[in-house]
Order: structure tokens, then C-alpha cells, then sequence
């Protein structure tokens, strides 16, 4: 989906993405929401920048993660920061809930949407309020989908099958995280926009919680990458 | 005092710090016919006493759908609060279309009041001849508010404003403790009784001159029919509101 914008002197719109972050994968559990992505943003096929915080915290009960155009991304945030700092222009101590968040990026994406100039983003706005967990997708045309486990870019292809298997939206904590992190594994192997280091955050009754990054478990110590198939053939 | 000397504009101040015109304002306000809301922990009730200009003609609606969870009683001039009405509808819609929840009702109050300051300093407009009871549920509990056409809102428990309206407050005086937990019946009942204190002599309350608008935490606004009017008002003679305490 590419539109190339050549008429000089009028605006320019977005046509491709350049600095891009990967996938984000969101899941509910016993008691909140946890959300993981990588800490890579690529320039292309290059790995250019490995230490990137992707998921960032809107208010006490919201987060927002993305995968996309990462200057997008920074923007986005920005635009979320400021509704929450209205409220404190308004002095009535009235909070956007993470609900109030999700809809309006979703407007502000169809509205660019219809501009042709799109945020190239499928945007995760992730929370807890009043008791309730709140999950929702919001994507580059501005749909809004609220749903219990997101999955965005080469996470939706791969990853569904793990998800669905291993994962209910009653889950404990760790097991959300165990399952998160087996997905990532399996990214890592499979998607070539993908990297080894990821960040999870999780949102409940108490607050906001982005961990520290760490580093998927993977395996490369197969008898198939030790002893190559063709030497095999060739000594026997 | 040569009030005539400051009167003129809103960009004139009188030498004892007044602006007339505000002033005048809210005297049209007190024109008026009465109208009071009251709130507990759940519910707000609005009630209203309409005017029929005429033996022809119909009677004055006084209380307007902001939103589903917000309602607002007017006094003064009718025309100017039919603009503030459209305003705040227009804004309770567009945060709806953003949001996908409801506007904060102070947050609507305080921008009514912007609005209407924004006419008291300047030489080419008037200030708003309406004063607005708004009523109204959000996240951070009950509201009943009233703005003037100075620019100020207050939040209230219980208010009257209008013509005649100090014998509601009066009675409110003597019977705002018991709001707070009053259950809804007793909350229409107490609203019906202050009016009724503010009527002329001559004058009766029917279902005709009288709106009763409820609002509650899991109702949406809703005015009283006539046949449920008729029966809140037929149980008026009989209501005790001593009863109330004995209950407690």
C-alpha cells in the first residue's frame, strides 16, 4: 500500500514508513493486561536501533504500544499526553479512562486516514479501570477493535496458533508472560524484522508496571547447525 | 447612586466596582419563573413551573435534554437559553463522538461560563439573560449547578432560582439534611413542596404548569407524564417531610 505523492509544491503525504518497530503482542489476564514488544526499531532490513522503549505509559491506568512508523508513534504519544494534561487545565479531577484514550485515537486515525496521510501504525491501547480490563486495537484506517489478546504485524501469522493454545484470558500473570515470551521466540526465528531483547508492561488495580528489558531463551545448538547436512552426506 | 452614569455597557465600571449591565443581567433572570433542582446520593430532580402566556396559548417548557445524562431547568429569557442549550448538546456530542463516553458536567458548566464571561467584556455584546440549573451524573458522582450571566457557576445541593424563589429556598433551608439519602419519591415530593410555596395565592399546581424532570445514576433523563404528575401532586397534602426523620 504504497501512494507516491509527485506533484511538487502541494503536501506530501505519508507514502512509506522508514524507522519501523515490530510486532506487539497484548494479552488480558487474571486481574489486568500485559503488553510485550521488541526493543528494536529497523531502518529497512537494517537493525539500526536495539535499545528502544516501544511501550509507553499514558496515564496512572493506560498504556500504549505500536508497531509502525516509530516517529508515528512518538507523536501518538504526545497527542495522548495532552489529553491527560487538560485535566489538570480543567482542575475538576476528572481522568480519560483507557476507553476515553482508545476512541479517541481511533477518530484521529480515520481522520487521517481519510486524508490520505495516515499514521502508519497498528496501535494497542491497553488498561485497567473500574475493576474492568481494557484491551483494544486501533489500526492505520482508524478501525477500533476491543478485544481480550492482540497480536499486530508477523505476531498475527505466527503467533495466534501459540496464543491460542497455551493462553485464556484468566491466566496468572506468569503464564501471560510465558506465553508472550514463547511467542517472541518464535518471532525471532521467523520474522527477519524481529530481535531477541523484549519489554513487557502490564496495567492492574494497582497501576502501571513496565519492566525491565530482557533477553527470549533461544535454542541454536541443533545436531542440524552443528553438523551441517551436506558434510554429513558427504562423509558417509 | 446616577446608575444611568455606568449603565450604558459591559466595559463601564459603576465607582462602587459594579457592572450594570451584568447586574441587569441577572435581574431578567429574576423575571423569570421558578425553577429548582435538588440531588441525593443517586438521583437529581428538576422541577419547573411553566408560564402560559395567554389563555391561547401553550405553556413554556422550562427543562431541556443535554445528553442522557445531563439536563438543564432555565429561567430569563428563553431565547438565550436556547443558544446555550444548543451549545452545550453540540459539545456533549462532539465528546461522545471522541470519547465514547459522557461529558463531564463541570467541565460543561465551566465552559458555559467562559462563554458568557466572554460577553461581559465587551463593548459590542450583552451578557446571556438566562440562568441555567444544570443537572447532571458523571464519574464523579451527582451535580446540580447554577450559572449566571456574570460568567459564575456554583454547585449546589439543592437551588431555586426565578421568580418567587426565595420561599423554595426557604423551604430548602429547613430540609436539605434530609436529601442526601431521600429515596426518589421523596425527592420529587420535596421539589413539588418548595414550588408550591412559591405559587401566588390564586394559583394551583396541575400537571399543565408544572415539569419534574429525574435524572439517576442508572436513569437517564426522563420528564414525569401527566397522569404521573397528577399523582405526585395529589400525595403533596398528605406528604410529612417530619416523616422522613423518624425514619432514620
Amino acid at each position: 500500500m504504497i501512494f507516491n505523492s509527485e506533484i511538487s509544491g502541494q503536501q506530501q503525504h505519508t507514502t512509506s514508513p522508514v524507522v519501523t518497530g515490530g510486532s506487539v503482542i497484548a494479552l488480558v489476564y487474571n486481574g489486568g493486561v500485559i503488553v510485550g514488544t521488541d526493543t528494536l526499531c529497523s531502518y529497512g532490513s537494517m537493525a539500526a536501533f536495539k535499545n528502544v522503549q516501544k511501550i509507553a505509559q499514558i496515564s496512572k491506568n493506560t498504556i500504549y504500544a505500536s508497531s509502525g512508523e516509530f516517529s508515528d508513534f512518538q507523536q501518538v504519544v504526545k497527542e495522548l499526553a495532552k489529553i491527560d494534561r487538560s485535566a489538570l487545565q480543567y482542575d475538576d479531577g476528572v481522568h480519560p479512562s483507557p476507553k476515553d484514550y482508545g476512541n479517541f485515537l481511533a477518530r484521529l486515525s480515520y481522520k487521517k486516514r481519510c486524508k490520505i496521510n495516515p499514521l502508519y501504525l497498528q496501535n494497542v491501547v491497553a488498561g485497567f479501570h473500574n475493576g474492568e480490563r481494557y484491551l483494544a486495537l486501533v489500526d492505520i484506517y482508524g478501525t477500533y477493535l476491543e478485544s481480550n489478546f492482540i497480536t499486530t504485524g508477523f505476531a498475527s501469522y505466527f503467533c495466534k496458533a501459540i496464543i491460542s493454545n497455551y493462553w485464556n484470558e484468566n491466566c496468572t500473570l506468569d503464564q501471560a508472560k510465558q506465553v508472550i515470551r514463547e511467542c517472541f521466540k518464535v518471532l525471532f526465528c521467523r520474522d527477519c524484522r524481529a530481535h531477541d531483547v523484549i519489554q513487557l508492561a502490564y496495567v492492574d488495580e494497582q497501576g502501571t508496571h513496565i519492566e525491565e528489558q530482557e533477553r527470549v531463551d533461544t535454542k541454536w545448538d541443533f545436531n542440524g547447525f552443528k553438523f551441517r547436512a551436506n558434510e554429513k552426506l558427504h562423509t558417509q | 447612586m446616577l446608575k444611568h452614569l455606568y449603565d450604558t455597557d459591559c466595559v463601564t465600571w459603576s465607582p462602587q466596582g459594579k457592572l450594570f449591565q451584568v447586574e441587569y443581567a441577572m435581574e431578567a433572570v429574576k423575571q423569570g419563573s421558578i425553577c429548582l433542582g435538588l440531588k441525593s446520593n443517586e438521583n437529581v430532580v428538576l422541577c419547573s413551573l411553566k408560564r402560559q402566556p395567554s389563555e391561547l396559548a401553550g405553556y413554556q417548557e422550562k427543562q431541556f435534554k443535554i445528553d442522557d445524562h445531563m439536563a438543564i431547568a432555565i429561567a430569563g429569557l428563553t431565547a438565550d437559553a436556547r443558544v446555550l442549550c444548543k451549545y452545550m448538546r453540540t459539545e456533549c456530542l462532539e465528546y461522545k463522538y471522541t470519547y465514547e463516553s459522557h461529558h463531564p458536567v463541570g467541565r460543561l458548566v465551566y465552559k458555559v461560563a467562559e462563554k458568557s464571561q466572554h460577553k461581559t467584556q465587551s463593548g459590542a455584546k450583552r451578557p446571556y439573560g438566562v440562568g441555567l440549573l444544570v443537572a447532571g451524573i458523571d464519574p464523579n458522582g451527582v451535580h446540580l449547578f447554577e450559572t449566571c450571566p456574570s460568567g459564575n457557576y456554583y454547585e449546589y445541593k439543592c437551588q431555586a432560582i426565578g421568580s418567587r424563589s426565595q420561599a423554595a429556598r426557604t423551604y430548602f433551608e429547613s430540609w436539605f439534611h434530609l436529601f442526601e439519602k431521600s429515596t426518589l419519591e421523596q425527592l420529587i415530593l420535596h421539589g413539588l413542596s418548595a414550588i408550591k410555596k412559591a405559587i401566588m395565592e390564586d394559583e394551583e399546581l396541575n400537571e399543565k404548569n408544572v415539569e419534574v424532570g429525574i435524572l439517576g445514576k442508572n436513569q437517564k433523563f426522563t420528564h414525569l407524564n401527566a397522569q404521573e404528575l397528577r399523582d405526585y401532586i395529589a400525595k403533596l397534602d398528605a406528604f410529612n417531610p417530619n416523616s422522613q426523620i423518624q425514619q432514620e
